[in-house]
């Protein structure tokens, strides 16, 4: 822990009092047992709480919506032995094939109002397969070089407004409030059925420069 | 719920989510979602994680909840999967496994309605510590004093009451009050 447990331990407390996330780093785990107290106690202070409504309609959207986001088909859960919950289900909700991962739903690209392009670079500064983090005004952005081609998506977590980084040893964008993860093209990472990043327009000059759609 | 399941669970007192009513399933999980709310929020202390972690509970759940399971069954789910995500959480925040945290996240599933539940827990907790301990907790976080507002009504300076409070936590995560 850096410097005296006991600032550390009341910064986290002063943060939990006033209605702040729970910000940890390097070091906290130290004093584990008196930060998942402080916690417990800065979440029983007012009693129980409730849902805020605007949370609860964001649920009950989701859940809604949760039967497009794909399930598996009667048969293929035959075939991969779950017949009994299938047969349990009816198959009002199994009526997509298989997969591993629910398809991504389509996402409109970044377009600013006052729209420019903006110089992020050089090609070559860009490594293959690589992302890297530009800025375009107020356009964010993950721009990733093929070849000679260059592709790239918002740095803004589809899920939450986080910031995400890019984990180049496992090639996915993380973000950083919570484990949502997505590919290089934008597509969100696991079961969870995220909407995929927002593409952001990007472009090749014939000088080879990178040229990213931001804002003025 | 399976077809071989006892007629007892199927259609006695069990509530059972008839497909295709997905209104009436997502009814039943939001009912169930605000007690897991409730419960990840007395873990975490903030709404922001607390949204968060219980978002991830619904998404994680939602093949269960779509097969039709009585809401008992589904409870039983979503608590399971509400620890696993503080289990998670807790881990990732921490940097540590969740076999190194096991003993203090209070992870026990509620017995009593939130209303009840952690409320009671704190005030049992609060009441096997030493005086200076049990006031230096109840007044920063109860009565939602300030360092320098606790050092006044205790006779005592800022940094004192800053290792008095870490102290009295530590104090307090070792009692294991049972839930």
């Amino acid at each position: 822990m850096n410097g005296k447990p006991e600032n550390r331990v009341e910064k986290i407390v002063t943060d939990l009092l006033r209605g702040r996330r729970l910000k940890l780093r390097g070091g906290d785990a130290d004093e584990k047992e008196a930060i998942t107290m402080a916690a417990r106690l800065a979440g029983t202070r007012q009693g129980p709480q409730r849902m805020r409504p605007e949370f609860r309609k964001r649920l009950a959207r989701e859940l809604e919506a949760a039967p497009d986001a794909g399930w598996m088909t009667r048969r293929a859960a035959l075939v991969a032995g779950l017949g009994l919950a299938a047969g349990a289900a009816g198959g009002g909700f199994l009526s997509r094939t298989l997969e591993p991962h629910p398809p991504a739903r389509p996402v409109a690209a970044i377009e600013p109002l006052s729209a420019r392009w903006i110089d992020v670079g050089g090609i070559d500064e860009f490594d293959q397969g690589e992302g890297r983090r530009v800025t375009a005004g107020g356009v964010g952005a993950f721009v990733f070089r093929k070849g000679d081609a260059v592709s790239a998506v918002s740095s803004i977590c589809s899920h939450l407004p986080c910031e995400l980084s890019w984990k180049s040893g496992d090639g996915h964008l993380l973000c950083s409030c919570h484990p949502a993860r997505f590919t290089a093209d934008g597509k969100a990472i696991g079961s969870y059925g995220l909407t995929a990043l927002n593409p952001v327009h990007v472009r090749v000059t014939a000088a080879g420069r990178v040229e990213v759609l931001g804002t003025e | 719920m399976t077809p071989d399941e006892p007629a007892a669970e199927r259609g006695g007192q069990a509530e059972v989510v008839q497909l295709p009513n997905a209104a009436r399933a997502t009814d039943i999980a939001l009912r169930e979602l605000e007690l897991v709310y409730a419960f990840i929020y007395a873990r975490v202390g903030n709404r922001a994680d607390a949204e968060d972690l219980t978002q991830q509970v619904a998404l994680k759940a939602i093949p269960r909840l779509r097969q039709g399971a009585p809401a008992s069954a589904i409870r039983g789910y979503l608590f399971a999967t509400a620890r696993s995500v503080l289990g998670g959480f807790w881990s990732t925040r921490l940097g540590l496994s969740e076999a190194e945290l096991r003993e203090d996240l209070a992870l026990a599933v509620p017995t009593s309605p939130p209303s009840e539940e952690g409320v009671e827990t704190v005030q049992k907790l609060l009441a096997e510590l030493s005086d200076n301990y049990r006031r230096v907790l109840e007044l920063r976080f109860l009565h939602g004093y300030s360092l320098k507002e606790v050092a006044a009504e205790m006779h005592s300076t800022v940094g004192a009451i800053k290792v008095m409070q870490l102290r009295a936590l530590r104090a307090a995560a070792k009692l294991r009050v049972p839930e």
